[in-house]
């Protein structure tokens, strides 16, 4: 053994030497990622976050838009007032017709449906029209019908006889 | 020592006897205690990752070795890139001065061996620290046995001139970064 080789491992040990007899600090077992974790855990959470966040816009603006739609066609902001203009319509509607002899509400409610259904329609087309989205006609698809059976049957119409 | 691939208690039991040589060697590589002390703790969870697949045909803290040492080298490369960073964002500004904790970063032998080629810096303290034999040398760095020999000759050689332990009669070289081939090893 050289002199160069005694040096580099007499400078090696007085460096080295502290570490040899430190304290080894605790093994902790690494979590086990397997194919799911790994999935649910890296991209696919913040795939998943993004999504939920996507939904959560995407509710909200549909809100949104349907709140904007009701304020237009009642001139309201509360919502209590667009189910009293139902019901208000409804009972002249059913007053008008007992007084010529025809029971029930349910032309009433039809007339009240057709009613609504164009005004939101004209509305979604006007809004479409301000967006430059066009193809207002599509959009109003199941709104202007009195066949529709998500409109015109408001829950604070009282039963018919 | 007698080790089972997969075992959980024997790997602990590695852990344990290696951990800190495995530190040293590092230290050697890198110089700096703190970057080769994050290099072993990950250099123990890919073997912990790879335990199983552990075949029983180099020493286990060789194959540990191994890892480490490619560990230190991805870190190397990260490290020179963020450094080039670092310049850049520091132009104009004072240099911080350098952090006096560590002895490794003082000292002339850990800052040659840091210039060397990570693989012959760590030949260096796997013969002349931890008494590693050739075969151990070559598992740990990833070469045939026969190779070791001429590769830690070429990392003493290196070493040498870059301490400026030159003969007499020679030029004293002003200590630069090698390359694998400054000396030419295989």
């Amino acid at each position: 053994m050289s002199d160069f080789d005694r040096e580099i491992e007499r400078e090696l040990n007085r460096i080295l030497g502290p570490v040899d007899s430190a304290s080894i600090p605790a093994w902790r077992t690494p979590a086990s990622g397997g194919f799911m974790k790994r999935l649910l855990g890296g991209t696919g959470a913040a795939i998943a976050a993004k999504l939920a966040t996507g939904f959560a816009v995407a509710a909200l603006a549909a809100a949104g838009a349907g709140v904007m739609t009701e304020v237009a066609t009642t001139g309201s902001l509360n919502p209590n007032v667009w189910g009293q203009q139902v019901k208000q319509t409804v009972a002249t509607c059913k007053t008008t017709l007992r007084a010529s002899g025809v029971r029930g509400i349910g032309p009433c409610v039809s007339a009240f449906a057709k009613q609504h259904g164009e005004q939101v329609s004209d509305s979604h087309q006007a809004s479409n029209a301000r967006n430059g989205h066009g193809k207002g006609q599509n959009n109003s698809n199941g709104h202007g019908q009195p066949s529709d059976k998500t409109h015109g049957k408001p829950s604070t119409v009282p039963p018919s006889h | 020592m007698d080790y089972k691939p997969g075992d959980e208690a024997d790997f602990e039991r590695l852990y344990r006897t290696s951990y800190n040589r495995v530190l040293g060697t590092l230290m050697g590589v890198l110089g700096d205690r703190a970057a080769a002390e994050d290099c072993t703790q990950e250099a123990f969870v890919r073997a912990y990752r790879t335990w199983k697949d552990w075949r029983g045909d180099a020493p286990a803290e060789a194959w540990v070795h191994r890892i480490a040492i490619n560990t230190a080298i991805s870190h190397q490369r990260y490290e020179r890139m963020r450094e080039v960073g670092q310049v850049l964002r520091r132009i104009g500004r004072p240099t911080p001065p350098p952090d006096p904790a560590s002895l490794a970063e003082r000292s002339d032998l850990f800052k040659a061996l840091r210039k060397l080629p990570p693989k012959q810096a760590a030949a260096i303290v796997l013969r002349h620290h931890h008494g590693y034999t050739n075969r151990e040398i070559g598992a740990a760095l990833g070469v045939p046995e026969r190779t070791v020999a001429s590769r830690l000759a070429a990392a003493k050689e290196n070493l040498r001139r870059a301490l400026g332990h030159e003969p007499k009669s020679g030029p004293q070289i002003e200590v630069g970064t090698f390359s694998e081939d400054s000396v030419p090893c295989d």
